[in-house]
C-alpha cells in the first residue's frame, strides 16, 4: 500500500482521531501527490480540519486529542515516530490558518521569525533576501516594500493572509497546509490568494481545506470529500465535481445537504 | 400609569440614586482631602528667628583648615549658647534657658552644617535664619492658642514677650521646610523629616519587585502555558485566589516567624519588609499575569508553533511580550498596595525610631506608612502636621503609581 519511491509528498492510512471518547476521524487513508493541490471538502464538523491538523501535528497541543495511524512524509519518514522532533516536521510542513494571524510585530519580523529560529540564514543579508523572496512569492512584496518596519496588524485582511503565507514559505517547507485560508476575506482578496496557490504549486505540495466548492474546483487537481469523520470519496477534482461515484458526494456538491 | 411610564420612572429614580451615591462619596473624599491638606500644609513651612551669628574662634574647636570630618565631629553647643547671649544680651541663667528653648534644640547642628559648607566663615559675623523650636513654631502658626492661662501653654509669658519683641523688630520669618524632605526622623518635630522612611519604603519596594515580579511571572506562565489543567492546578488556582484575600498582618506574621525566626534574618530592615510585601503582592501579580496571558489569542500561539517554534520559544517570543502590559499593570497596582501596607511592617520591626537615612536594604529603617503611624502616636502638636504631610506624600505616590499603571496599559497594549 505504501509505495517507497512514490510521487507522494505525504501518505496516510488507517488514521483514527478521537477527542476524548468522541470519534472525529474514522479510518481514513489518503495520499497527497507532490506539487499538486489537494482540497478537502465536506460539511462543517466532518473532520477535514482535524485531519489537516494531524499532518503537521498541530493536534498535539490539544490534550484530549488522540491521533492514531500511519503518516509517511516522502515515503519514508513516519511523522508520529518518537524520533521525529515536531519542530523539524513543522519546518517541512507549513500551515496557514483560517483567520489571518500575523504576529503583532513588524512585517519584516513576521517573515524573518521562522528562518531565525531555525537558523536558516547565516547572515543578515541572507535573511533579508529570504524575507524579500518570500514576500515576492506571496505576491505581497510590491505592496509592503516601503513599510517593512510597520506593524503587520495594520495590513488589510487579505494582505495579512498573504503575509502569513510568506511566513509559512520563508522556512522553505515541502508542504503547505491551508485551513480555509479565504473564509475571512472578501472576493478580491480571495481571488489573489487563489492565484497565489496556483503559482505556489510549482514548488510546494498544497493541501487546502475549503468550504467553497467553487474554490476547490478552481485551485485543486485532487479532491477528497469527508463526511462524519469518514473519507467518502477521493479523486480527480474534475471527476468529483462532474460525476462522483458516491451518491452522498453528489448530494453534497449539488447542494442537497451540508 | 402605563407600564412604559412606570419603567421610565424607575430608570429616572435609579439615575437619581446613582447621582446621589456618587455625590456623597465625592463629598467625603473632599472632606478627607481638605482635612489632610489644611493640617499637613503647615509641615512644609518652618518658623525661623533671624540672628547675627559671630563664628567666634574661641568657641569653635576647629579652624577653617580642618578637614570636613573634623568639622562634622566637633561640638558647637557652646557656640550656639554664645550666639543666644549675643542676640539677647543681659539674660540671667533662668531666662537664658527660656530663650534657648525658643530656638531649635538642633541649633548647634545648624551652625555645624553652615561651617561645613562655608569653612572660611570662622571669625566672621553672618546674619542667619535659625530654626525656631516646634512649640514656638506652633504658636506662630496659630496652632497653639495664646489666650489661655500660662500653665496650659508650652510657651510661657516671658517667651511670649521675647517673641513679640522679636516680631516687632522683624526678626521672625517663615521659610520653606526643606528639612522635611532631606532629614530622617527626629525627636524634635521641627527637624523631623520623611526621607528616612521614604528610602526605607523605596528599598522595601525594590526588594518586593525583584522578588515578586519574576516569581509571579514565571509561576503564571508555567500554570497558564505549560502545566496540564487538572485537580492540582484547580487546587492551586483556588489557593492563589484565597491568598490574595489574606489580611496583610498574616503575611507580617509569616515574615516574623519564618524569615526572622527560622532563617535568622535581621529585624527592622527593608530586606525583610520587602520580602513580606513580596509574599503579599505575589498572588496579585500571578492573578493579573494569568488573566493577561489568557488574553493573548490562541491564534498567535498556533502561528508560532506552525513555523516550528518550540513551546518555550512561542511563549517567550510571542505570548509573554503580548501579555506584559497587563502583567505590569497588575504588578504596579500590587506594588502601590504594598507601599501603603502598614501591618506587615509593624510586625517585622520597621516601625522603630530611626534617625539615620538607610543606605541600603540591610540598614534599619521605617517605611512611609509606619512613619506616619509613629508620628500620629507622638504627643507634640508639631508631629500632627508631619503626620498629615506624610499622608499627603504617601497618597501622591499612590496616585503616581496608579497613573503610571494606566499609562503603561494604554501605551503598550496591542490592539487586535
Amino acid at each position: 500500500m505504501v509505495d517507497q519511491n512514490s510521487n507522494y509528498a505525504l501518505q496516510t492510512s488507517e488514521v483514527y482521531v478521537h477527542y476524548g471518547k468522541k470519534m472525529a476521524i474514522n479510518n481514513v487513508a489518503l495520499n497527497f501527490p507532490k506539487n499538486e493541490v489537494t482540497s478537502l471538502i465536506g460539511p462543517s464538523g466532518c473532520g477535514k480540519s482535524t485531519f489537516l491538523r494531524c499532518l503537521n501535528r498541530m493536534n498535539d497541543v490539544i490534550d484530549i486529542c488522540n491521533v492514531k495511524g500511519k503518516f509517511l512524509l516522502n515515503g519514508n519518514v513516519d511523522i508520529y515516530s518518537p524520533d521525529i522532533q515536531v519542530e523539524t516536521l513543522r519546518e517541512k510542513v507549513g500551515m496557514v490558518f483560517q483567520k489571518p494571524n500575523p504576529f503583532p510585530k513588524t512585517i519584516y519580523d513576521n517573515v524573518a521569525y521562522g528562518p531565525k529560529i531555525h537558523g536558516i540564514a547565516s547572515s543578515q543579508n541572507e535573511l533579508d533576501e529570504i524575507v524579500k523572496d518570500s514576500l515576492h512569492r506571496a505576491g505581497l512584496y510590491e505592496e509592503v516594500k516601503d513599510r517593512m518596519d510597520d506593524i503587520a496588524t495594520g495590513l488589510s485582511g487579505g494582505q495579512q493572509q498573504r503575509l502569513c503565507i510568506a511566513r509559512a514559505i520563508a522556512i522553505r517547507p515541502e508542504i503547505i497546509l491551508m485551513d480555509e485560508p479565504c473564509s475571512a476575506l472578501d472576493p478580491i482578496a480571495t481571488a489573489k490568494i487563489e492565484d497565489l496557490i496556483n503559482e505556489l504549486k510549482e514548488n510546494y505540495t498544497i493541501i487546502i481545506v475549503t468550504h467553497s466548492m467553487s474554490q476547490a474546483s478552481r485551485v485543486s487537481s485532487k479532491t477528497a470529500f469527508f463526511h462524519l469523520g469518514n473519507l467518502v470519496e477521493y479523486g480527480e477534482t474534475g471527476k468529483i465535481f462532474t460525476k462522483p461515484d458516491k451518491e452522498q458526494t453528489n448530494d453534497y456538491i449539488t447542494g442537497r445537504f451540508g | 400609569m402605563s407600564s412604559l411610564e412606570k419603567r421610565l420612572a424607575a430608570e429616572k429614580r435609579f439615575k437619581f440614586y446613582g447621582m446621589f451615591a456618587m455625590t456623597l462619596s465625592l463629598f467625603f473624599v473632599l472632606i478627607l482631602m481638605y482635612k489632610i491638606f489644611s493640617t499637613g500644609s503647615g509641615a512644609f513651612v518652618r518658623t525661623t528667628i533671624n540672628a547675627d551669628v559671630y563664628f567666634d574662634p574661641n568657641f569653635i574647636e576647629v579652624s577653617s583648615n580642618s578637614s570636613k570630618k573634623e568639622i562634622m565631629k566637633a561640638s558647637y553647643v557652646n557656640l550656639a549658647d554664645q550666639v543666644i547671649n549675643q542676640n539677647h544680651p543681659g539674660l540671667d541663667e533662668e531666662n537664658f534657658i527660656k530663650v534657648r528653648e525658643m530656638y531649635t534644640r538642633k541649633f548647634d547642628y545648624q551652625l555645624r552644617d553652615y561651617i561645613v559648607n562655608n569653612p572660611n566663615v570662622i571669625g566672621k559675623t553672618v546674619n542667619l535664619d535659625i530654626s525656631a523650636s516646634s512649640d514656638l513654631d506652633q504658636i506662630v502658626k496659630g496652632n497653639y492658642p495664646r489666650n489661655v492661662p500660662e500653665a496650659q501653654r508650652k510657651i510661657n509669658d516671658y517667651q511670649l514677650s521675647i517673641l513679640d519683641s522679636l516680631d516687632s523688630k522683624g526678626k521672625m520669618s517663615k521659610t520653606f521646610n526643606f528639612w522635611f524632605f532631606t532629614n530622617g526622623d527626629s525627636r524634635d518635630p521641627e527637624t523631623a523629616g520623611i526621607l528616612g522612611a521614604l528610602m526605607g519604603s523605596f528599598y522595601a519596594l525594590l526588594i518586593c519587585f525583584s522578588f515578586a515580579f519574576p516569581i509571579g511571572l514565571l509561576a503564571s506562565v508555567y500554570l497558564e502555558e505549560f502545566v496540564k489543567p487538572g485537580k492540582i492546578t484547580d487546587i492551586i488556582e483556588v489557593n492563589i485566589n484565597n491568598l490574595a484575600a489574606v489580611p496583610s498582618i498574616v503575611y507580617g506574621l509569616l515574615g516574623l516567624g519564618m524569615l526572622i525566626g527560622v532563617f535568622g534574618m535581621p529585624y527592622q530592615v527593608p530586606l525583610v519588609g520587602g520580602l513580606v510585601l513580596g509574599f503579599m503582592t505575589l498572588p496579585t501579580i500571578i492573578i493579573a499575569s494569568r488573566a493577561s496571558l489568557r488574553g493573548v489569542p490562541p491564534s498567535i500561539r498556533e502561528g508560532a508553533l506552525a513555523v516550528g517554534a518550540t513551546k518555550m520559544q512561542t511563549v517567550f517570543h510571542h505570548v509573554i511580550p503580548l501579555s506584559l502590559p497587563g502583567t505590569l499593570t497588575g504588578t504596579i497596582i500590587g506594588m502601590a498596595q504594598a507601599l501603603g501596607e502598614t501591618a506587615p511592617l509593624l510586625l517585622v520591626g520597621m516601625v522603630a525610631f530611626v534617625m539615620e537615612i538607610p543606605g541600603g536594604a540591610f540598614d534599619p529603617a521605617t517605611g512611609l506608612p509606619s512613619q506616619i503611624y509613629l508620628w500620629s502616636e507622638s504627643a507634640e502638636r508639631g508631629f500632627l502636621e508631619k503626620t498629615s504631610a506624610g499622608i499627603m506624600l504617601l497618597l501622591s505616590f499612590l496616585i503616581i503609581m496608579n497613573t503610571v499603571a494606566v499609562l503603561v496599559r494604554r501605551k503598550l497594549e496591542v490592539k487586535w
